[in-house]
């Protein structure tokens, strides 16, 4: 029998409501505003440089006596944990009576040039704990980490463990070699000091095109041709564009952290294999031994979950836990089963330790 | 297909595009879009971009995304195009899908890898110090040797060495265009890469398409014909682009890509130099030695600086006691292990709340023991960075440090 059996007058048809679909877009686009995002109030608490670090303000105040400091990748915008009112990691954490507060590392520039990871986690990290620790007046903070973010709360946790009582990391890669991982085989040849010596910070849209062609079909032309069934529904499409918008509205990166990041986790895999120095301090996931709660993506192309398990076998706590996640890379903030389990998730484990 | 295709279909589908075309050029008449002159040479191309000029007036933030839907619907319609007019030219017989889709086995986005078109622009538009440079630059950015060429010879004769007084200019210029050429070269291996990797998609495309042979399980629309093919090209594409071979050939263009802008970017530096202007080498220098500044005087403020201080607060305290006593004070100072302040509290007002307010003396000594200490840190530390920022040597530093103590 024939693979293929589409109907003439079907096909027709489906060109035709393509078409229909796309006129109506004339319509509905020109109706939908500038999308906005982080829909949660907040306030500043401390700020230093380009960075800000915020708390959010929930309808009630916070139950949880241990704050929670979320620590971003510097490769996106950190306001994908908040990016609308129905898609809110910070808000449905606050619902659940989580004290909540995020770094927000700004855009670097040139100024920002010789940003070493040793001024990113022994400098601005470690001065985000502190200010986090005084505001709530506690000695040691709950760190949340994601992806790069991730990988950086666990080298801060390792070196500065008498500050951080809780650890949570969320789609984190540990161990930068399995062989899924498309960004760790382009990266591995790449002569890293040229390239930074050449570019200086890294262009936020060399980055883009990099994620891009991780699916290149599917992100390129699949997702827009998807796009074309939501064209008629504005709340949809203002949903799509404000997504659109988180993804291609990047910080540049910092050339001397990014040379160093390329180098010692992608190229080195120094995080599982030893050797990671970050400043004056040496890195040991067996000094992690606060509760780890290790949250990842089962469908991650950025991150893929081999990368993020194996850090089971690498803390030295005695207190474990992981969450495979049924979704990707960004899945995991924004989908509909995101929003009921991850921040529920995240706060019985919490509720647990955080007495 | 299981069935005789419908033979008018080719005329079905011809008269649906003109009709389509049609309805949108009325359409943008009415919005007072002119539409080009010449004659589209694909009705549902040209429909989609008499859709994209609708907005082209309006901008606002949605643009880029109407330039991605309209690049993705362009692409999508020709795989329709292919689906139908591989059904319309069958006759009776069953379609040949697979001949139908090898063409468009592409990889959306493969072309802008990884930047070689900004790359290509930044060639040709970079200004030129004399004419020798330009023609060089233009040459460069127009260069595209043919596939069969033997770039080694071409390499051989840009390693030529160079004579005179413009020697080192000449040099330098043949170091770009070799540059240049070793890109090229590993722009093709890429691309071939990039076949490969299409080629592997239409691979697996024809075996995703035979599992579909059972009932029930057959293709019964475009959209799931598409979502097929895109399956199988990611498929393939991705076995290509986690081999070790990818790793090699990738890593290879990105590096032979910087060192042409590198090249270029030194071509830059020299013309800066000669018309005055600062250099990215010199903003470069200065950043890393003001970031080198900050660094030190934070490890300070949090360490020495802070114990200092620390010292110096139970000093006074001990002095404030021992003059309530009447005594000559111990000072307790080297006891007290010193508090470690975070960055963030404001330790000023907790400072100025311990400050006793009438103790004269005590106050002196501890005002002259941090004089003692400053020059060492902060003022003496400034000075030197912007000695050597603006190029003094010690000499001038000096003269600055006996200036201030006269």
């Amino acid at each position: 029998m024939f693979p293929i059996k589409i109907e003439p007058t079907k096909a027709i048809d489906e060109v035709l409501t393509t078409q229909r679909k796309l006129a109506v877009a004339l319509q509905t686009l020109r109706e939908v505003d500038d999308v906005d995002f982080g829909v949660t109030a907040k306030e500043a608490i401390h700020r230093e440089d380009k960075l800000v670090v915020y708390r959010f303000k929930g309808p009630h105040e916070p139950t949880a006596k241990v704050p929670i400091l979320i620590v971003y990748a510097l490769v996106n915008r950190p306001y994908m944990v908040d990016l609308q009112d129905d898609r809110s990691l910070v808000k449905n954490l606050l619902a659940q009576g989580e004290d909540v507060y995020l770094i927000d590392w700004g855009y670097p520039d040139l100024a920002d040039r010789w940003l070493t990871l040793d001024d990113y986690i022994n400098g601005y990290i470690d001065r985000s704990v502190d200010a986090v620790a005084q505001h709530a007046g506690v000695d040691k903070i709950n760190l949340l980490g994601i992806c790069q973010g991730g990988a950086f709360s666990l080298c801060y946790a390792s070196t500065h463990a008498d500050k951080i009582k809780n650890l949570i990391t969320m789609v984190t890669p540990v161990d930068f070699h399995t062989p899924e991982n498309m960004l760790s085989n382009w990266t591995r040849q790449l002569d890293v000091d040229l390239f930074v010596d050449t570019l200086g910070n890294v262009p936020a849209d060399l980055m883009n095109l990099c994620y891009l062609m991780l699916k290149p079909v599917r992100l390129n032309q699949q997702k827009y041709i998807g796009l074309v069934d939501i064209l008629d529904d504005k709340v949809e499409m203002e949903n799509f564009l404000r997504m659109e918008k988180w993804i291609f509205d990047s910080p540049d990166q910092a050339g001397e952290a990014f040379r160093q990041f390329i180098k010692d986790f992608y190229q080195g895999n120094k995080l599982v294999k030893g050797g990671l120095k970050i400043g004056e301090r040496e890195v040991h996931l067996g000094n992690v031994t606060m509760p780890v709660l290790n949250v990842f993506a089962e469908q991650d192309h950025l991150v893929p979950p081999s990368a993020s398990r194996v850090l089971a076998d690498h803390v030295g706590t005695d207190d474990y836990t992981q969450i495979a996640f049924r979704g990707g890379h960004i899945g995991i903030y924004v989908s509909g089963r995101a929003q009921r389990e991850v921040p529920a998730a995240i706060h019985d484990w919490l509720a647990k330790r955080s007495r | 297909m299981g069935q005789s295709p419908n033979p008018d279909w080719l005329n079905q589908w011809q008269g649906l595009s003109r009709n389509m075309l049609n309805a949108w050029q009325d359409m943008a008449r009415q919005a007072g879009v002119v539409a080009p002159p010449q004659a589209p040479t694909s009705p549902w191309h040209e429909g989609f971009e008499q859709w994209a000029r609708l907005f082209a007036s309006g901008g606002g933030a949605q643009s880029e995304t109407i330039e991605r839907i309209i690049d993705s619907a362009k692409g999508y319609a020709a795989f329709m195009q292919s689906a139908l007019a591989a059904a319309a030219n069958s006759g009776v017989a069953a379609p040949n899908w697979g001949e139908a889709f090898r063409s468009g086995f592409g990889i959306p986005g493969a072309e802008a890898m990884p930047f070689g078109g900004d790359l290509l622009r930044m060639l040709r538009e970079l200004p030129g110090q004399g004419g020798g440079y330009a023609a060089i630059m233009n040459a460069l950015g127009n260069l595209r040797p043919p596939a069969n060429a033997d770039l080694g010879e071409l390499k051989s004769w840009l390693n030529l060495p160079a004579f005179g007084l413009l020697r080192e200019h000449q040099e330098h210029y043949q170091k770009m265009a070799v540059a240049w050429v070793e890109y090229q070269e590993q722009m093709a291996r890429y691309n071939a890469l990039m076949l490969k990797a299409g080629q592997r998609g239409y691979e697996l495309f024809e075996g995703k398409l035979t599992e579909r042979e059972q009932p029930g399980r057959q293709i019964d629309s475009l959209r799931a014909l598409y979502d097929l093919w895109v399956d199988a090209a990611e498929e393939g594409y991705a076995e290509v682009a986690l081999s070790t071979e990818f790793r090699e050939v990738y890593g290879a263009l990105v590096n032979a890509q910087m060192s042409v802008r590198a090249q270029v970017q030194q071509e830059v530096e020299r013309v800066a130099v000669d018309l005055g202007m600062p250099t990215r080498t010199e903003l470069n220098n200065i950043g890393e030695r003001l970031q080198a500044l900050r660094r030190e005087l934070r490890a300070q403020g949090g360490g020495d600086l802070a114990r200092e201080v620390a010292r110096l607060r139970s000093e006074v305290a001990a002095l404030k006691a021992a003059s309530k006593r009447g005594e000559t004070a111990k000072p307790a100072a080297e006891k007290a292990e010193p508090p470690v302040q975070p960055a963030a509290r404001p330790a000023h007002k907790k400072r100025a709340k311990a400050r006793p307010a009438r103790e004269a003396e005590p106050k002196k000594a501890a005002r002259r023991a941090v004089a003692a200490v400053a020059p060492s840190s902060f003022s003496s530390r400034i000075a030197k960075f912007a000695d050597a920022s603006l190029g003094r040597g010690k000499k001038s530093a000096k003269a600055a440090k006996s200036k201030k103590k006269r």
